[in-house]
């Protein structure tokens, strides 16, 4: 019982100085709760989700009967594309979008009805001039739609000609034809049957949670062991009677009292300030956040037990956050990569801590059970590789 | 310690060394920078592992202490290791509780450990803010807080101001004082005055291991007298006296006088002095300062190397 009570004081030790340590500096402390909550804030008040329709030039052939409005075109794809101009110079509308002038040149055929009725397939061609992959996909997405109302358009012109024709041949049993009904038979009725509503901040809140939980606790672990590995502390705490599990259950429970209480100060915001909703309750959100810490403590001491220096630790840190923003499903979906590449995603506890949170929060449930597994899995694995590294820093002498 | 060696990267830092630290002493471990002392200490106190030779503290292998010895021991490294953010007594806090000492019990051994060292006043200062001399102290005061029995002190008075030393070196007799035993690293030579024995480190070999007196005694072969005279006096006055060893002119009206046994020669030099007629002013004991014996030491050591080296060559 004497040795439990003392180990217990012992873990207290570490808990009451990381957390004094931590509370002590206020300006690192309002970059931890403040900071990422202000992100979310300016991201959520300035960003609109819309970005600007293409400027877009058609170029209609002089013998083409097609219309020569650029409402008429603008309306095809609306929000995607914006037509600049009307013209029937393809070649100087292409030296205007080398010269950036324009974002996109659509190029209509020649003759198009005529070809129709002689049974042939038209061509519309469409020139962009993108670098930006994200651009270049919004690019085809929107020529897709154009081009697809565009047919549509020409077919409803070679309908309404042909229902003329059949009604001068056939009389009253194709005049209730409609041109519009041949060349677009169907139209589709569409609703969002997920519990929220999509908006950019209610699904980038949870995201940046995660990682503001992430990057908390391995900056936070990274440092604290490499400053009194280098310092020489470790040194006391090898002469003294404290033990590897000692020292890492007091840092792991005093991070975890930390990342709580930020977590709790940057979810209340986002909460009540920005209307992010918390449909599964706070336990499963607890339970996600508290998994995801003891994870990420992991990668921290990891991190403390390869770097040489504080530098060092930071630019590892921030490796890892750089990481996470790019594989962690922050940006782009994890389904995206390649199989091998995933692998390392799902190493991330960000990774599953995203997935989770944004489930929990926006859906109310936990709809990839496995990543809880995943996650704790993660957090054991390197709690035991730190434990035994501890131990070797401790009593494995140099 | 027992024949104990320790090689960093192919060179010896410390080599055969051994030595025994009496209960309720001081030992003094002196030398130069680089000469061995905190690999020493931190052999003792487990942190290093010897390359050759065993070490044993309480009974026990430093590479094995049982947790029942290291509530027993301290250990106050070289470099200031305290957190700069956490107050004196958070400090003292944190290193006791360490010691598995628990918050009831912690409190007034904080307010003593503090008071020891007198910082009780800059209690609520944080270690950062406090100057060198009293973070020194402060380590001290964490290193004393647990009321170990076996201290190892490594650089204590580092940096620290000649009157301030004296402070530590205080300190220091007082826990001595209370039956504990310590072990102090310092360069400043002149500290070997504090300490019951001191072991004389150069090159990472043990030179000398003794108290201060025997080691002066040892060096300059008995006793040392200062002699003084009303008017210059030729050395070979007293060069044929009984019991002289040697005769040293420090100055015109002033020798330097060794002898076996200072009690017997007094009487004799008197004499002498009085047959030829010159008046003496005073004859005291001569105390010569630890830096003089250390370089006779080092002098003789390095002598010794050499005619051995030449001895093997030829």
């Amino acid at each position: 019982m004497g040795d439990l009570w003392r180990s217990l004081v012992r873990i207290t030790s570490f808990i009451g100085k990381e957390l004094r340590e931590t509370l002590r500096r206020p300006g690192m402390l309002f970059a931890l709760v403040l900071g990422p909550f202000l992100v979310m804030l300016i991201f959520g008040l300035g960003y609109t989700g819309q970005r600007q329709p293409f400027a877009t030039e058609v170029v209609i052939p002089p013998d083409s009967n097609l219309p020569r409005e650029t409402t008429f075109y603008s309306e095809l794809a609306p929000g995607r594309i914006q037509v600049t101009a009307v013209t029937d110079d393809a070649e100087a509308a292409l030296q205007r979008l080398e010269d950036q002038e324009t974002d996109l040149v659509v190029i209509a055929p020649a003759n198009a009805s005529a070809q129709l009725r002689n049974g042939e397939q038209t061509e519309i061609g469409v020139a962009w001039n993108q670098v930006d992959p994200v651009y270049d996909g919004l690019a085809r997405l929107a020529v897709s739609t154009m081009v697809s109302a565009l047919n549509a358009e020409i077919i409803r012109q070679a309908a309404a000609e042909g229902i003329d024709l059949a009604a001068s041949e056939l009389g009253p049993r194709v005049e209730n034809l409609s041109p519009d009904v041949i060349a677009e038979p169907t139209t589709a009725t569409t609703r969002n049957v997920a519990p929220t509503e999509p908006s950019v901040v209610n699904f980038f809140g949870p995201a940046v949670l995660a990682l503001v939980i992430q990057h908390l606790a391995i900056t936070l672990s990274a440092l604290s062991m490499v400053r009194e590995r280098l310092s020489g502390q470790i040194d006391l705490f090898r002469v003294a009677p404290v033990n590897a599990l000692e020292v890492l259950t007091g840092k792991y429970v005093a991070f975890a009292l930390l990342s709580l209480l930020v977590t709790a100060v940057v979810g209340a915001l986002m909460i009540l300030v920005l209307n992010v909703p918390l449909l599964s309750g706070y336990l499963i959100a607890l339970l996600i956040v508290l998994l995801l810490t003891f994870a990420s403590l992991g990668v921290g001491l990891l991190i403390s037990l390869v770097a040489d220096s504080e530098r060092m630790a930071v630019q590892l840190a921030m490796l890892v956050l750089l990481a996470s923003v790019f594989f962690s499903g922050f940006v782009l979906p994890v389904q995206d990569f390649i199989g091998p590449v995933q692998y390392l995603s799902y190493a991330l506890p960000v990774t599953h801590g995203i997935a989770l949170l944004q489930d929990a929060m926006l859906r109310g449930t936990v709809t990839e059970p496995w990543m809880i597994g995943a996650l704790a899995g993660i957090g054991v694995v390197l709690y035991l590789v730190s434990l035994l590294r501890m131990r070797t820093i401790l009593r494995g002498t140099a | 310690m027992s024949a104990v060696s320790r090689r960093f990267n192919g060179l010896w830092a410390v080599r055969d060394v051994s030595m025994a630290v009496p209960a309720g002493s001081i030992l003094g471990l002196i030398g130069p920078s680089g000469s061995g002392k905190t690999t020493t200490v931190r052999m003792l106190t487990g942190t290093l592992r010897p390359t050759h030779g065993e070490a044993r503290v309480l009974g026990e292998d430093p590479q094995r202490f049982s947790r029942q010895v290291r509530e027993r021991i301290a250990y106050m490294p070289q470099l200031f290791s305290l957190y700069e953010d956490l107050t004196a007594r958070e400090n003292v806090g944190f290193v006791a509780a360490l010691y598995g000492i628990s918050w009831f019990g912690r409190r007034g051994r904080i307010q003593r450990a503090l008071s020891v060292v007198d910082l009780w006043d800059a209690r609520d200062r944080r270690a950062g803010d406090l100057s060198g001399g009293m973070q020194r102290r402060l380590e001290l005061a964490c290193a004393i807080v647990h009321e170990p029995q076996v201290l190892f002190i490594d650089e204590p008075t580092a940096g620290i101001d000649p009157m301030l030393r004296r402070t530590i070196w205080e300190e220091l007799r007082a826990m001595r004082d209370e039956g504990r035993t310590l072990l102090v690293t310092t360069q400043h030579v002149a500290e070997a005055e504090y300490c019951d024995r001191v072991a004389l480190l150069a090159d990472g070999a043990l030179i000398a291991l003794d108290s201060p007196d025997e080691l002066r005694r040892s060096v300059f072969g008995g006793d040392v007298l200062q002699i003084d005279a009303d008017r210059p006096v030729d050395p070979q006055l007293v060069a044929n006296v009984g019991e002289v060893i040697a005769v040293q002119q420090a100055e015109p009206r002033r020798l330097i006088v060794t002898v076996v046994q200072a009690g017997l020669a007094v009487p004799h030099l008197t004499e002498a002095f009085r047959t030829a007629g010159v008046g003496l002013t005073s004859i005291d004991e001569y105390q010569p300062t630890f830096d003089d014996v250390f370089a006779e030491l080092v002098r003789r050591q390095r002598t010794g190397k050499e005619q051995a080296a030449e001895s093997t060559d030829g």
